[in-house]
């Protein structure tokens, strides 16, 4: 098991497929390890990328600072991992709070990044955002991990993926529970307490961004994905049918093909952000489709779309 | 070297010298936190924060008291030498740094609270076939689950704005105290043919 060091802290990485491949890096939600993008490694090595896959501090296997994790810690930590990864091109994809990271990596680094892809994504703390956090932090301190993921489950995944899943959640929360510590995921959630937006930072990301946004993400709804959307110039926002906020674990084929088809654009210089609003196919491999045009992306129901 | 306590026995129980290296240990902290928390309860409290200090006096108490009942306790020749080592380094070690003795102490003992509750889960030792009926393994589960909410009082005070002044020093008090109670906690498990990694390697 490979180990980067910062200071006094090791982050454990895993690097795999062709060293002279493009390579993807992912970067995991709050209360995820690496291990969960064992699929997108499957998917992207056999599309001809290299994969590079870690966990931040205080998650699975890296260092768990006893009493603070900074944002800018774990995004030196992305940084020693994409620069031990040589100089051919890199795509960064994070999910949620790997997301974030991403999105404050590409603030200070984005010349080293050839895109980007922020999935259930926020530059800024809405209300709703911040309360729900905070309640989610009280049900870790309350209940401990076990509580947390049993309403991270219901709020971030579909019926149709969990109806089969019903009598066996024990197991899949099981791997989860054992390798992260309450009080390190606690320091995670605390991080955000002297939180400032990113959003007036935004526009300097000048790297091709695709931003994934679940249709029925209610944790990061559309209006987040929206502020990313209008800010970096070169985006374009894409979204899955179906899907709640973990559409990276329930929707893994789909969306590691999404990668994959958005890299190969960058690369054949076909990418064209245009600030567009796309939805997405079903299943992998499905043609793109233009969100209808005069209707509103930001409402549930087909309202036309207001000029302002 | 297994990541989980076993091999069990039929009806799911944890071997009996696991339970007593487990229980030994896990007595052996939360009593000294207990210990030191009766030391420094005040007679009479006059701030509001005070009121968790007893609580947490009497959860550690009924963590020591609950192991003693729910352990099948076996013979074990190391019990006296590992329990010398135990409360040796349980003693308290007011933090350098820290102008105020009394508060210096304070600090030591918050920061083995924090590593006792934060460093220790003895429920991931468990593994899934642990029988729910068996008192040892709901043991287990309850200090663990006790102990996320006992951290609490840890994390409010060692990471409060009353310590900023201070912060590196009780950053590495935490640090030097987890990395006791890891190294002694993994000693335990490794006698007991434990590695918690032993997947991962």
């Amino acid at each position: 098991m490979p180990f980067l060091s910062h200071g006094s802290h090791r982050i454990r990485y895993e690097l795999d497929g062709p060293t002279d491949a493009p390579a993807y890096v992912l970067v995991n939600g709050l209360t995820q390890y690496s291990e969960l993008w064992a699929a997108y490694r499957d998917a992207l090595i056999a599309k001809g990328f290299r994969v590079a896959t870690f966990d931040l501090l205080g998650q699975g296997a890296s260092a768990k600072p006893e009493l603070f994790i900074s944002q800018e810690d774990q995004v030196e930590a992305l940084r020693l991992l994409i620069e031990a990864l040589g100089d051919g091109p890199i795509f960064l994809g994070g999910i949620s709070f790997g997301a974030l990271i991403a999105l404050r990596y590409a603030i200070l680094h984005g010349d080293r990044l050839s895109g980007l892809v922020p999935m259930s994504a926020f530059a800024e703390l809405s209300p709703q955002l911040m309360l729900l956090g905070n309640a989610l932090r009280t049900a870790l301190i309350l209940g401990g991990t076990s509580y947390l993921q049993d309403l991270l489950l219901p709020m971030n995944l579909s019926d149709s993926w969990l109806k089969p899943l019903l009598g066996k959640l024990d197991a899949v929360k099981r791997q989860g529970w054992l390798v992260n510590d309450v009080y390190a995921l606690q320091n995670l959630m605390e991080s955000f307490l002297e939180f400032q937006p990113l959003t007036p930072q935004l526009a300097s990301i000048k790297t091709p961004t695709m931003i994934l946004n679940g249709e029925f993400d209610f944790l990061t709804p559309r209006s987040l994905h929206e502020t990313l959307r209008i800010h970096i110039s070169d985006s374009s926002l894409v979204i899955i049918p179906n899907a709640y906020h973990a559409f990276t674990l329930e929707k893994a084929t789909l969306t590691a093909d999404l990668l994959a088809r958005f890299a190969e654009d960058v690369m054949a210089k076909r990418w064209q952000g245009k600030q567009a609003v796309w939805i997405a196919p079903d299943d992998a491999g499905g043609e793109m489709m233009p969100f209808p045009a005069g209707f509103d992306h930001l409402r549930a129901i087909p309202v036309p779309r207001t000029t302002s | 070297m297994n990541q989980f306590l076993g091999p069990l026995d039929p009806s799911g129980r944890v071997p009996p010298l696991q339970q007593t290296r487990v229980a030994s240990f896990l007595v052996s902290v939360h009593g000294a936190l207990a210990r030191q928390l009766a030391f420094a309860l005040p007679g009479q409290f006059k701030a509001g924060w005070q009121t968790e200090l007893n609580t947490q006096l009497h959860r550690e108490t009924e963590i020591v008291s609950l192991l003693l009942r729910a352990t099948s306790w076996a013979p074990d020749v190391t019990t006296f030498y590992n329990t010398l080592i135990w409360e040796m380094a349980w003693m308290p070690n007011p933090v350098s740094g820290v102008a105020d003795h009394r508060l210096a102490t304070t600090i030591d003992i918050a920061a083995l609270g924090h590593a006792a509750h934060g460093a220790v889960r003895p429920a991931a030792l468990l593994p899934v076939e642990a029988s729910a009926d068996d008192p040892f393994v709901v043991a287990l589960r309850r200090i663990e689950f006790e102990s996320s909410r006992l951290i609490q009082a840890q994390i409010h005070f060692l990471k409060g704005d009353d310590l900023k002044p201070v912060r590196d020093a009780v950053s590495a008090a935490v640090n030097d105290r987890h990395r006791q109670v890891r190294k002694l906690w993994t000693d335990v498990l490794t006698s007991i043919g434990i590695d918690r990694h032993a997947d991962d390697e």
